[in-house]
């Protein structure tokens, strides 16, 4: 898939070969990334995407804890408004600034690379019922995720995740074929000395004490030494909902209504 | 809601390996905060800090009793915080279930483990680039109720978060920042409203107290602290200068349930020197106001400095008390005055019972019996210039006092310094700083400044003791019934003092002033702690266990 962009974006090399550094120094970002295409800024910014935004975005830029980002020119952003983007940073999301010390060059060259990471648009036309969806959401999934300041908290807050992952990530993590749990989410079991255990994911840990949320929503922490035991779960504690749970259609629907969803304004109208 | 719960479990698949009776064995959540938890205050049982003065009466006096003037010298650390931001701490910590609710500079705020000092979660408010908020991108706190903090935000936002997981619940807009408002105290939940107030009266705003539904976020009311054209106290203001007039809140008040009545102080009016333009005593600027907390009405005010010229802020922290003064059951209001005098006023009339300096102050020497200040000639700022004491960091400021309800007596940490004070005429422009002069700190041989605790009998206004620092602290106080005041010096010293007599006890160099925060204190594991913001950290202290 990268390679197929990298030659779609060839083409345009030709057209901004030979922009001169004057021009980047220019105020305001250009319309166009005047580095697109161009190998020596590709590598470049390849390096300080791998450093710099891949613990989030991941390698391949298709999202880790952070948002797929392969698809953001077909969705249809703009070279000059992802460029802002990385300039300002998204209020109130883990995303933050490039920083001052990040000349614009070095911006453009991070996009110069993402370009050829990008995603064509998507083949299929969208399908499934949004409304059902969002009715297989509030039965299933609504006790442990938030939408929109409604539902449980054992779970990651899904109000953005339409703008946050693609259609399979958001496929692959209900249907169980993703691995893992992110940072905030990991299950862990912890069993008091005179107690029964206690399961919950986990929201920090150091070598003495862990601090988590339990099944129950409890936040607390718990000091290791003072605990029988400590313990990773294995499983996730978001459960599979293969085809014995979930029939197609009712996937279909509910990732139809998750891809709707694109942020939560808490802004109080007066 | 039970199904709730059920269906959660059973979706997390835990339930799976560990079947339902693991489910009942968890230890369930405690209930969300209730009003009732608040209006109870700062428990026995030492489990809980849930507003800005431990109570509605901002006594900030702990009824714990296991730290003694004995053995308060085996304090150790358990843990220390690092914020990570830049700035400094003015919060005081909230704690409930072995959780704290900090709030720290440029609006980052963190629930975090009481045991351990790990974090729970953060919260970051991204901020405007072009923030003018005067004095500091600071906050002084959570207020809290069922399951939501309140905080108030530099760009003036009052935000709503999830004590679970610190998400925005809602977010309500008080004002424009960029018309020079900003808010950093700590909201005061009240009755189902969160009561919350602007900064900024050295930027030409108006200012005004708020009262937003704690569930949606919709204003119920607001209070001008500038009375508009036809209220009374209007005409207290020459032409059009009401309209930038200042008189912002930016300390928590206290309420008293039985009067249902909310207590705030004011702050000074602007321009904060110069004041031709701004004739009249400016009500209600450098006052205590109460104001109904159910329709936000003014009941009665009290104007400590009318027509200030000093930039003396009546934004100190009031303390409720009953005391019995000529024989008579009184329901009182304590205040230490930026102004230099200490005042207890009854609080059901804001008539003045006694008025005295707790610090030099060269520009009044007395209050009169209508209650006014009795000015002293040429204290006027001008081009030139003129020396008055207190400074313009006053006698004392915004940093908490406490009250002893046991020996009954008031504790403050003042100041003894003395400014030039300059005026020239200034030019409004919105958004920008509008003070109209400005203040020295008097320096020389014969002129030191120096700081104090004092002891303060609020039935005649004298001092009981003392104990003098090197230089002015501006650290809050927390005080114990067991005869302890934790306090703060100038130099980084968190102190631990006997509250009967004011001898030193213990102390620690932390690194830091403590400059506004006050030390809370709670039980933890069966240990009384006390959790000491200084700089951009937080320390718990405990006695080892056995």
């Amino acid at each position: 898939m990268p390679r197929r962009s990298l030659t779609r974006a060839v083409p345009i090399v030709a057209v901004v070969f030979g922009v001169g550094a004057s021009l980047l120094a220019a105020q305001g970002a250009p319309a166009k990334n005047p580095l697109e295409g161009d190998p020596a800024a590709i590598k470049a910014g390849m390096g300080i995407f791998r450093a710099r935004c891949a613990d989030c975005h991941g390698v391949d830029a298709r999202g880790v804890r952070g948002p797929d980002i392969s698809r953001v020119w077909a969705e249809g952003r703009t070279d000059s408004g992802l460029f802002q983007t990385l300039r300002t940073g998204v209020p109130n999301t883990e995303m933050p600034s490039v920083g001052a010390r990040t000349s614009d060059v070095e911006v453009w060259q991070i996009l110069a690379y993402v370009r050829t990471l990008a995603a064509p648009g998507p083949a299929d036309p969208p399908r499934g019922n949004a409304e059902n969806g969002e009715r297989v959401f509030r039965a299933n999934c609504a006790s442990c995720h938030r939408v929109n300041g409604k539902g449980g908290r054992l779970g990651p807050d899904l109000s953005r995740i339409g703008a946050a992952r693609a259609r399979d990530a958001i496929v692959n993590r209900i249907v169980g074929a993703a691995e893992g749990s992110r940072p905030g989410y990991e299950p862990v079991t912890v069993t008091p000395p005179d107690g029964q255990p206690i399961h919950g994911v986990k929201k920090n840990e150091d070598l003495f004490s862990v601090q988590i949320m339990d099944s129950r929503e409890r936040i607390q922490g718990y000091e290791k030494d003072k605990m029988k035991a400590v313990q990773d779960d294995k499983k996730s504690a978001m459960p599979p909902f293969g085809s014995d749970r979930l029939s197609q259609s009712d996937l279909d629907d509910v990732v139809r209504y998750l891809q709707g969803l694109r942020g939560f304004d808490p802004a109080v109208k007066q | 809601m039970r199904a709730t719960i059920d269906r959660c479990l059973r979706i997390a698949g835990l339930a799976v390996l560990v079947g339902a009776a693991v489910v009942a064995a968890q230890q369930a959540p405690p209930a969300q905060v209730s009003e009732q938890e608040i209006l109870d205050g700062l428990k026995a049982d030492g489990s809980r800090w849930l507003t800005f003065g431990g109570d509605y009466a901002n006594q900030r006096h702990s009824p714990l009793t296991s730290l003694t003037p004995a053995n308060v010298n085996r304090l150790v650390p358990q843990w220390t915080f690092q914020t990570g931001t830049l700035g400094n701490f003015e919060t005081t910590p909230l704690l409930r279930d072995n959780v704290l609710y900090v709030t720290g500079p440029q609006n980052v705020a963190w629930a975090i483990d009481a045991r351990t000092g790990r974090q729970i979660w953060r919260y970051r408010r991204e901020l405007p680039p072009n923030l003018t908020a005067c004095c500091g991108l600071v906050n002084r706190g959570f207020g809290v109720l069922g399951d939501k903090l309140f905080m108030t935000t530099l760009d003036a936002h009052l935000l709503a978060l999830d004590m679970k997981t610190g998400a925005i619940a809602w977010d309500a807009t008080l004002e424009d920042y960029k018309r020079g408002y900003a808010s950093t105290l700590a909201p005061l939940v009240v009755k189902g409203k969160v009561i919350v107030g602007v900064a900024g009266g050295e930027y030409g705003i108006r200012g005004f107290l708020d009262a937003y539904d704690a569930q949606t976020g919709k204003r119920a009311w607001r209070f001008y602290t500038i009375p508009g054209p036809g209220e009374p106290g209007h005409n207290t203001w020459s032409g059009d200068s009401w309209q930038r007039g200042g008189a912002g809140l930016w300390v928590t008040g206290a309420y008293d349930p039985e009067l249902n009545l909310l207590y705030y102080g004011t702050g000074n009016p602007g321009p904060d020197y110069h004041s031709d333009s701004r004739e009249g005593d400016n009500l209600y600027s450098c006052s205590l106001v109460a104001i109904d907390a159910d329709t936000g009405k003014i009941r009665w005010h009290y104007q400590f400095t009318p027509h200030d010229i000093h930039d003396w802020d009546a934004t100190e922290v009031p303390v409720l008390a009953d005391l019995t003064i000529a024989g008579q059951a009184r329901k009182v209001v304590m205040f230490a005055n930026r102004n230099g005098f200490y005042y207890t006023l009854d609080r059901t009339n804001g008539k003045l019972i006694l008025a005295k300096p707790f610090v030099l102050t060269t520009w009044a020497k007395q209050i009169d019996s209508d209650g006014r200040p009795h000015l002293e000639p040429g204290h006027v700022p001008d081009e030139k210039g003129e020396i008055t004491c207190p400074d313009i960091t006053g006698g004392t400021n915004f940093w908490p006092p406490t009250y002893d309800p046991g020996s009954r007596l008031f504790f403050v940490n003042a100041r003894e310094v003395c400014a030039m004070f300059y005026a020239w005429k200034p030019d409004y422009k919105e958004g920008e700083r509008f003070t109209g002069g400005a203040a020295q700190r008097v320096t020389g041989s014969d002129t030191k400044a120096i700081g104090a605790l004092r002891a303060i009998d609020p039935v005649t206004g004298e001092r009981r003791w003392q104990f003098e620092y090197l230089s002015p602290s501006t650290a809050g106080l927390l005080s114990t019934a067991s005869g302890l005041i934790f306090s703060g010096d100038a130099d980084g010293n968190l102190l631990a003092l006997d509250s009967r007599s004011g001898k030193l006890l213990w102390r620690y160099q932390m690194g830091a002033t403590m400059h506004g925060t006050s030390p809370i204190t709670y039980m933890l594991d069966g240990r009384q702690h006390v959790l000491v913001p200084a700089g951009t950290t937080l320390t718990a202290w405990a006695i080892p266990a056995p």
